[in-house]
């Protein structure tokens, strides 16, 4: 290091402003407004408690509803079977219920394991406004089954009736008849 | 280039309490702000000073580049980024200042007195002639004798102040450093710098 380093050093060595600058820049910085804090900061602030745990309920409260809404439309998925009715599945048989099948009671654990496919039924996952359809469409059946029903039962008795009323007539007739 | 995260090497403890002033100061407490400006302002001031050569003009520097840092707070990362920060804003504006009021007269290395005593035995007048003859060079490279003498500063870490290359700030302290040795030579006669 030459002598001129160490002179320029020297020279340019660090002085402090008068005693009264802090308390003028102070008063200065008191005036000032607030800095307004960017957009990204307020976002993130959102993230900082007690924020982060109101946000946690939302997500969790989200989570859940969405979880069982999955699981309800997976229980009542429809089956229509092939004379056309419609009936609910019953829930499927998860693990633990394949696991309770004994090995003594002569089941045929491969068909346990891959059940073969039905020929006779057919599952679909209707739609909310295809299962109302559906739902209708079987009322009517059913109505119509009870119409019919009801017109075998009245044409019964209006030939019990017409039965009757033929004894009768041939009863006051043979009467007419007798001296 | 280097950039402002290797300027300083903080001990841990030193830069934990450093970072919770920051912190603290961001977040409204004029009590740690007041701590860091009065870190700081040595810094902040001598640069201002010793480029505009005046003193009153470098306090009201100073001061806009303390408030200036009180609106950008939260801006700042850490201690060494603050240092970093305090450096840049004050060299730019020292070159804005400079520009805007025209404070200093272009002054040629030749127009410079000559001094009448002999420096050796007055060290005040040696840094006074050093700094005059300083005072008649570029902006850019009297700004980068500043930042190496006044803050200790190697070529890399002004470059990373002044946003310059690395080769342009070497050739900078070259040149100034052989106009000074120089001037000084032909001024102070048998003394060797």
């Amino acid at each position: 290091m030459s002598r001129l380093d160490d002179e320029l050093r020297k020279a340019f060595r660090r002085e402090q402003p008068s005693v009264d600058f802090t308390t003028r820049l102070l008063e200065r910085a008191a005036q000032q407004p607030a800095p307004k804090a960017p957009w990204w900061h307020r976002l993130a602030t959102l993230l900082d408690p007690p924020k982060l745990r109101w946000v946690a309920i939302g997500v969790t409260a989200s989570l859940l509803l969405a979880i069982g809404a999955a699981q309800y439309s997976r229980l009542h998925k429809v089956v229509i079977n092939d004379d056309g009715k419609v009936s609910l599945a019953p829930p499927p048989q998860t693990d633990g219920d394949k696991n309770l099948v004994s090995p003594d009671q002569n089941v045929d654990r491969r068909e346990v394991m891959s059940p073969k496919p039905t020929l006779h039924k057919r599952v679909v996952y209707p739609s909310p406004n295809h299962r109302v359809a559906l739902a209708r469409q079987q009322q009517e059946r059913e109505l119509r089954v009870e119409g019919e029903a009801a017109k075998e039962k009245l044409m019964l008795a209006l030939s019990i009736a017409s039965a009757a009323l033929n004894d009768a007539q041939k009863a006051v007739h043979d009467d007419g008849l007798k001296p | 280039m280097v950039g402002w995260e290797g300027t300083i090497a903080l001990d841990k403890g030193t830069a934990a309490r450093l970072d919770d002033r920051l912190e603290r100061s961001a977040l409204g407490d004029q009590f740690a702000f007041e701590e860091i400006v009065r870190q700081h302002q040595g810094m902040v001031f001598s640069m201002a000073c010793h480029f505009l050569r005046d003193r009153s003009l470098a306090e009201e520097l100073a001061q806009e580049v303390f408030l200036n840092l009180h609106q950008n707070l939260r801006s700042i990362k850490s201690p060494e980024h603050l240092v970093f920060w305090l450096r840049k804003v004050t060299s730019h504006r020292c070159i804005d200042q400079s520009r805007r009021l025209k404070v200093r007269p272009q002054v040629s290395l030749e127009d410079v007195p000559e001094p009448s005593i002999d420096a050796t035995e007055n060290d005040l007048f040696l840094s006074e002639m050093l700094r005059r003859v300083v005072d008649t060079l570029p902006e850019k490279a009297r700004l980068v004798v500043i930042l190496r003498y006044q803050e200790d500063l190697d070529p890399g870490e002004i470059a990373s102040v002044l946003d310059m290359p690395l080769n342009t700030v070497k050739s900078h302290l070259r040149r100034s450093l052989s106009s000074l040795r120089d001037k000084l030579s032909r001024t102070l006669g048998e003394v060797t710098l």
